[in-house]
């Protein structure tokens, strides 16, 4: 569904994602690792439009969208959320989904909004808070939400665990594993904790200062000693 | 004196309606496209302009200028849009100087067409006085304050209710995220231009049914609108009826005691004011930038 071929972005003489190929399919859920700086957010921001690639192709349901504006590709079914929620400040929880969905995926069903919200534990602020009234758990669930309601074939996820409680985390990973199957979506997702990973993904991409290092089952990939030493840093020790 | 104060502050809320209209058109404009939009008081004085041309040469009331107002006020702002959409780099910043450039522009086509004079209505049914009590109005002020208030409630209406309403506030409130929602940034600014030029015809009109209009009052208008947006704290539409009620109250009082030499000063002396006390507005949101 999302083939990423031989893609680069550079910042100035910066290059943030050294000719990167991946994929990720209808059924698939994909991690993407990897230490601080190497590319990973970048390559979310190429794909879902916010950064210019310098080469490359990215390929979604076999359209070419490299040169697509942002709500066209949304519109075509590329879904993603933000490590720092970006919601629509002004707007009520139930309004975020309906703008996401009305133009996003083009018609309004209540029905699908509501399961969005009662599977994202939203449904009880749905129609009384503004947005900007949510605590940090809620705006990690609505940034996920928001992205469901426009109806995406694929999701991608940046780190939508980080900076949660543990129980908040919790209850986070019940909801991950659920969204693939529930809604039919094919995941990628940012993540650190390993442990999260291997327990969610059936593949694990690994980039480092923006090359992909590794692509492969978790067991495997978190074996491979090249990833190890870009983990712990032994060769890169003081470096960053 | 009581009396004299009373009647300042009712002339002040009646202005106030009209300069409403105005500051919520820039505000729409900027908060969709932050580009503040400096030819948005010359736009305002075209439909005056069109309201005196169709009250002079036709004989009837200004009123029935307000659909000729519309819709070509409606088609110099599609223009504005679209020059200010070639802009793209420092959009922000480039932006001010071009539509300054188009404020000085239509000010002088302005003088061109209609001349330097000063013009005001000469409807009979307009001028009447109308007496509330103690207090004293022309029957356009009355008559225009009520089709503001009207036009806000709808405009809230669409704001909150309809889709490009939605979209509107969700371009404004965070423009990627809402790009990512696959709301088309481009066609919501447009729309967020007519809308503006809509409530600008409707104030154009009015300000000519019962005030007096010259070429160079366009920039005048546009300060006002920034004054209240700025008073209101961006965004809300009942801070902009706040902060257009006061501007107009501030500036009536200024007129009734001092002089009506000083009413533009009285506005900026307000906006100081504001600004020095409460950074955010009057009723904006603490520590939250846009």
């Amino acid at each position: 569904m999302l083939r990423v071929e031989e893609l680069s972005v550079c910042f100035g003489g910066l290059t943030a994602v050294n000719k990167v190929s991946l994929s990720v399919g209808t059924d698939e859920v994909v991690g993407l690792v990897g230490p601080n700086g190497a590319g990973k957010t970048t390559l979310f921001n190429a794909v879902s439009g916010l950064a210019r690639p310098s080469s490359g192709r990215i390929i979604f349901d076999s359209v070419d969208v490299l040169r697509a504006p942002l709500h066209r590709r949304a519109k075509m079914g590329i879904g993603r959320t933000f490590q720092i929620p970006q919601p629509l400040h002004e707007l009520t929880v139930r309004e975020n989904l309906l703008v996401a969905q009305r133009f996003g995926a083009g018609q309004v069903d209540q029905q699908k909004i509501d399961e969005i919200l009662e599977f994202t534990n939203l449904a009880p602020k749905g129609d009384r808070e503004a947005a900007k009234e949510l605590a940090l758990t809620e705006l990690k669930a609505l940034e996920v939400a928001k992205a469901l309601a426009t109806n995406p074939k694929l999701l991608m996820l940046d780190e939508v665990l980080a900076g949660l409680e543990t129980s908040g985390k919790r209850r986070f990973m019940a909801m991950l594993k659920e969204l693939h199957q529930k809604f039919a979506v094919g995941i990628l997702i940012i993540e650190h904790d390993i442990e999260t990973i291997s327990n969610l993904c059936q593949r694990v991409v690994v980039l480092n200062f923006g090359k992909l290092i590794a692509d492969g089952a978790p067991d495997q990939v978190f074996r491979d000693p090249e990833v190890i030493k870009s983990y712990t840093g032994a060769d890169h020790a003081g470096s960053r | 004196m009581l009396e004299l104060i009373l009647q300042a502050l009712f002339s002040g809320v009646l202005q106030g309606g009209s300069y409403a209209l105005i500051a919520l058109g820039l505000a729409l404009v900027f908060g969709t496209m932050k580009v503040i939009n400096l030819a948005h008081g010359e736009l305002v004085l075209l439909a005056a302009y069109i309201a005196y041309t169709v009250e002079s040469s036709l004989g009837v009331n200004p009123v029935f200028a307000i659909p000729l107002a519309l819709l070509i006020v409606c088609a110099a702002a599609v223009l504005v849009y679209f020059l200010v959409d070639l802009i793209r780099q420092d959009r922000e910043l480039n932006s001010l100087l071009l539509t300054y450039g188009i404020a000085i522009i239509l000010t002088n086509a302005i003088q061109l067409i209609w001349s330097a004079d000063i013009r005001s209505t000469g409807s009979a049914w307009f001028q009447e006085p109308v007496v509330i009590g103690p207090l004293y109005s022309m029957r356009s002020e009355l008559v225009f304050f009520v089709v503001s208030l009207a036009l806000m409630t709808g405009l809230w209406w669409w704001l909150s209710r309809s889709w490009y309403g939605r979209a509107v506030r969700a371009v404004s409130s965070q423009r990627d995220a809402a790009k990512l929602m696959g709301v088309n940034p481009r066609k919501t600014e447009l729309v967020s231009f007519i809308v503006a030029s809509i409530l600008a015809s409707f104030a154009g009109v009015a300000l000519f049914s019962y005030g007096v209009i010259q070429p160079s009052y366009g920039h005048v208008l546009t300060v006002k609108a920034f004054i209240i947006t700025v008073l209101a704290g961006m965004g809300s539409i009942p801070g902009v009826l706040v902060g257009a009620l006061l501007l107009g109250v501030t500036e009536a009082l200024t007129v009734t005691l001092a002089s009506s030499a000083l009413q533009e000063l009285a506005g900026m002396c307000l906006f100081l004011l504001v600004l020095f006390v409460m950074p955010n507005g009057l009723f904006g949101a603490a520590g939250r930038r846009g």
